[in-house]
């Protein structure tokens, strides 16, 4: 980066500084504090999903919402429709720029359920994040958003927590509040962006996203490399296995089988 | 003590002694009946939150193992038609590549789901109806005929029409004579038929050697036992290589149940008369095809669905 942009960038961010700081709300500072415990979930042989606890300080009088939010990606699905008497697949269907995982909380559950597409929080705002193809009708639209939205539920892999974050007594104009999600047992390995905002009057005047991450480890990471980057002796392994396991099980009931 | 399992193809933990005891009782069925147990277990496994795909394609690598456990147990019994089973196997596979590229035309015209689920149901009904009829008029007989030889069978036209075939040869262990193309051109029918159902084929193939082939129904369960045993392992490793579908956590769960419930299926197979075997599984059959013939009419619960799942 060169001399001039970077001194073109702090004359930019001189007057939004002063700004910000002018707000009686963020005077107290920029950062949230924002904690992750654990930053890195291992998935190993007996996962079972895992409690992830976010910790971060809000200003008195704030609302708080915390979102832990997946890479983006695209689902490939089929939509059911009616042909005669019958219900079947009918065609494919394709969401764009979906998160792989959405949960939401807030201080205020209210703040969920009013949040507007306007908002930069829960599931209006993913919709209007997300495109769709596949469909003929741009009605359809929301109505197979919806359905989206009722399958992820399903699947646990979206959730809109009804339980409010914690929060505790103020101490210095500032109030610790705590979130707990469930991961849950079908979270797929990668990085997560565990955010919250602070909102004040309706509008976000404060963000800060930390890091979580999934991944494999020990004897699902190394049958996971072994099924995705050497297919064929994985399959021939799997076959081998099964043999090997079917002639033993019926070699130890030979012995009592009386022919 | 936690009983879950991570899965790592599946993505999913999942309990143990379910899958356990899900792999023991379609393994004992497989044992009993002689068929792989692809149409129960696959469904099953999506019900216990296994995503399609892997479910059918990991079920394929435990039907193997179960398959080869039956296979051979019956095989020590003397019930395996190797020559015959090979026949059959050779037209299986050339009727399951015949039945993927059907179902990939199928696909581009925008009708292989209402083909494939037409074809499930109409099969199922088929089959599971008129083994189901046939079983239920044999028990009745019974009774009149005990302690008399069973009369030979009337030549009907398809028997004429079997013994007009040319290379007629002899099945010792069936104890049948006719021609090897028989049994190619029944094979091709079955591999088309399960390539387009994406089953291993054993619940078509038991009928069509019995009433087609007129073998006996316990060399019947053996040699179907051996032709699945092939067709899944191909399916296994066609899987593993071109989809990643394969969880061998998974398999190997479902194929400990799976083999220790053949040998127990295998025993009672051996005290079972013919027709009780073939009316208990013309009663599952059934069953099965009332379940996907009420979920074909019975409104949708979600209108979307992930891809790979009938």
């Amino acid at each position: 980066m060169g001399a001039r942009s970077y001194f073109g960038q702090r004359l930019v961010a001189v007057p939004g500084l002063l700004l910000i700081l002018s707000l009686p709300s963020l005077a107290w500072g920029a950062s949230l504090d924002l904690k992750v415990f654990p930053s890195q979930v291992e998935i190993g042989a007996f996962f079972r999903g895992h409690r992830v606890t976010v910790e971060a300080m809000i200003p008195q009088g704030a609302e708080a919402v915390m979102e832990v939010v997946g890479q983006a990606g695209d689902e490939h699905l089929m939509r059911k429709g009616r042909e005669g008497v019958l219900w079947l697949n009918v065609g494919e269907i394709e969401f764009h720029g979906a998160p792989s995982l959405y949960m939401v909380m807030s201080t205020n559950p209210k703040l969920l359920e009013a949040a507007a597409a306007a908002e930069p929080w829960g599931y209006p705002a993913l919709k209007t994040r997300m495109t769709l193809s596949g469909l003929g009708q741009d009605p359809q639209r929301d109505e197979f958003f919806e359905q989206f939205l009722k399958l992820k539920e399903s699947e646990g892999l979206y959730t809109t927590f009804q339980e409010p974050i914690k929060t505790s007594p103020a101490t210095g104009g500032l109030v610790p509040v705590k979130g707990e999600f469930q991961l849950p047992t079908n979270v797929r390995p990668g990085r997560y962006e565990v955010c919250l905002s602070v909102i004040q009057e309706g509008r976000i005047t404060a963000k800060e996203c930390g890091e979580l991450k999934v991944m494999m480890v020990g004897f699902p990471a190394m049958i996971a490399t072994l099924a995705y980057q050497h297919g064929a002796i994985y399959g021939i392994l799997a076959v081998v296995i099964a043999i090997i396991t079917g002639f033993a099980i019926g070699f130890i009931f030979k012995g009592g089988g009386g022919h | 003590m936690s009983w879950s399992l991570y899965l790592p193809v599946a993505g999913n933990s999942i309990n143990i002694l379910l899958l356990f005891g899900l792999g023991g009782a379609v393994g004992f069925l497989s044992g009993v009946f002689g068929v792989g147990g692809g149409f129960l277990m696959t469904p099953l496994l999506i019900m216990a939150g296994i995503p399609s795909t892997v479910a059918a394609a990991s079920d394929s690598n435990q039907i193997v193992a179960a398959s080869t456990s039956g296979a051979y147990a019956h095989y020590r019994l003397g019930n395996v038609d190797l020559k015959m089973g090979l026949f059959l196997l050779i037209g299986g596979v050339f009727g399951g590549t015949l039945g993927v590229q059907l179902i990939k035309v199928l696909r581009s015209m925008g009708n292989a789901d209402f083909v494939i689920k037409i074809t499930y149901v109409v099969m199922l009904g088929v089959i599971g109806g008129y083994m189901f009829m046939e079983s239920l008029q044999a028990l009745r007989k019974k009774p009149a005929l005990e302690g008399r030889r069973p009369e030979p069978a009337k030549v009907s036209r398809y028997n004429r029409f079997i013994q007009s075939l040319p290379y007629q040869m002899r099945f010792d262990k069936s104890g049948v004579t006719l021609s090897p193309l028989l049994p190619l051109i029944l094979g091709v029918f079955v591999g088309i038929l399960a390539a387009i159902m994406g089953v291993g084929g054993g619940f078509i193939m038991v009928p069509v050697m019995v009433y087609m082939l007129r073998m006996p129904m316990h060399v019947v369960v053996g040699t179907s036992l051996f032709q699945i045993l092939f067709t899944c392992i191909n399916v296994t490793i066609m899987q593993a290589i071109t989809n990643f579908t394969v969880d061998l956590v998974l398999a190997i769960i479902l194929l400990l149940g799976s083999t220790l419930g053949a040998q127990f299926g295998v025993r009672l197979s051996r005290r079972l008369k013919a027709d009780q075997l073939k009316i208990l599984l013309a009663s599952i059959v059934l069953i099965v095809m009332v379940q996907m013939l009420a979920s074909l009419i019975i409104p949708p619960h979600l209108m979307l669905a992930h891809k790979g799942g009938h």
